[in-house]
């Protein structure tokens, strides 16, 4: 039996939730525990969250765009990557509905999802640096 | 429990007292902690008056702590968007919120949602600020307003349709919403109810459902733009979404035994107090 896209929706973004949450939290066990060192020096951090993030970003030598994915062995960095899995979540669970309301013959909500997914795809590749 | 909400926001504080003598500044961990301390009174204040904690948090870290706020407008929509993530298969599967209804508003918010967050970073800091006061002070009136119980709707059932006129004006009001959430990294519930209720006639409880779920694709696409922007710094983002995360829990668990009315009648205060301080601060009269 065909589910519901509403349905499928929930049961995909429930484990994905889930996954990434835990994710989440082995990753901040890392960087506060200290078994992944930062690429920011903590110390250095009040000087450095007071300068805009484009200043921050000169000054530590930071990487822009999707560079910060070679930078994963550091603390700070893997909890970026956590944020940016809860932010791909929607992205798949969207891509997901296309296929499913197609099935049901729903054209227009199906040719939505599609167009939500681009809109995402492009924001996820920086089109709008 | 108010107790433990005070204590929490008392340690919120505290570093901010200490900053003046310049002990704050030397530990970097103090910040962290007392944005924990924070985002978990929020978090638990947040569910019991019925707004998002987005809405609060933004305006308040951004005035009271030393944080840039690049870095704050990031991690309240990412805090917005992992609240609402959550939120949402439970939602979905209670009949709550409705996935068809909310992908033509979800996508006019993510396009401009998109267009607020570039433009964030294009403006100057103090012209943000500016405009962030402004727009918190009139969330604290429209949330006064819509304190009488007889200006939301709650048996709307209005059948919704997209290709309407009011469908229209509803997925051109939600890229309104869209591009200030982006713009200020906010969740903007507070104007998606009325928005889904007043406008297109949807149920309240239906409204309520569907803006979390619409919150979740929208934030989504702005959260890439702070990421690629370098504006998620997890020493910000990290304890307000913990923080928030365990609060609302609490919260929710306390819903039927608090004064919800008192602790709206604060908020709508506290949310005034914030708004004003950031207004001050973006014109510069009070740095």
């Amino acid at each position: 039996m065909k589910r519901d896209p509403q349905e499928l929706y929930a049961l995909w973004l429930e484990f994905g939730t889930r996954l990434v949450f835990a994710f989440a939290l082995v990753c901040l066990a890392l960087y506060l525990s200290g078994v992944l060192p930062p690429f920011v020096p903590l110390a250095e951090l009040p000087r450095l969250w007071t300068l805009s993030a484009a200043e921050m970003m000169r000054a530590a030598h930071a990487p822009g765009g999707w560079s910060w994915l070679h930078y994963l062995r550091y603390g700070d960095y893997l909890n970026v990557l956590a944020i940016a899995l809860f932010a791909l979540l929607t992205l798949l669970c969207t891509a997901r509905l296309v296929p499913a309301f197609l099935r049901r013959g729903e054209r227009g909500h199906a040719l939505l999802a599609a167009l939500q997914v681009l809109v995402l795809i492009a924001a996820a590749l920086n089109l709008f640096h | 429990m108010i107790r433990v909400i005070l204590l929490a926001a008392g340690l919120a504080f505290a570093p901010a007292a200490l900053a003046d003598a310049g002990a704050a500044a030397q530990a970097w961990w103090i910040w962290p902690l007392a944005l924990f301390a924070l985002s978990f009174a929020l978090g638990i204040i947040a569910v019991i008056a019925g707004v998002g904690g987005g809405v609060l948090f933004v305006p308040i870290v951004a005035s009271f702590f030393p944080f840039h706020l690049d870095y704050v407008r990031g991690a309240g929509l990412v805090l917005a968007l992992t609240g609402t993530l959550a939120a949402s298969p439970t939602l979905l599967r209670s009949g709550l919120a409705s996935l068809r209804l909310v992908l033509p508003l979800a996508l006019a918010g993510s396009i401009c949602s998109l267009a607020g967050a570039v433009l964030g970073f294009a403006l100057p800091v103090n012209v943000v600020q500016t405009a962030l006061g402004v727009l918190i002070l009139a969330v604290a009136l429209l949330l006064w307003a819509v304190e009488r119980p007889d200006v939301l709707d709650e048996h709307a059932h209005a059948h919704f349709d997209w290709r309407s006129r009011r469908g229209v004006l509803g997925i051109a009001s939600f890229g309104g919403i869209g591009f200030i959430g982006g713009l200020f990294g906010l969740g903007a519930g507070w104007a998606n109810v009325p928005v889904l209720n007043l406008l297109l006639g949807v149920p309240l409880k239906l409204a309520v459902g569907t803006s979390g779920l619409a919150i979740s694709l929208i934030n989504s696409s702005a959260a890439w733009v702070y990421i690629g922007r370098g504006a998620l710094l997890p020493a910000v983002a990290i304890p307000s979404i913990l923080g928030v995360m365990l609060g609302s829990r609490i919260g929710a668990r306390l819903l039927h035994g608090m004064p919800s009315v008192m602790v709206r009648r604060i908020v709508i205060t506290v949310l005034a107090l914030a708004g004003a301080r950031a207004l001050l601060r973006g014109m510069g009269v009070w740095p």
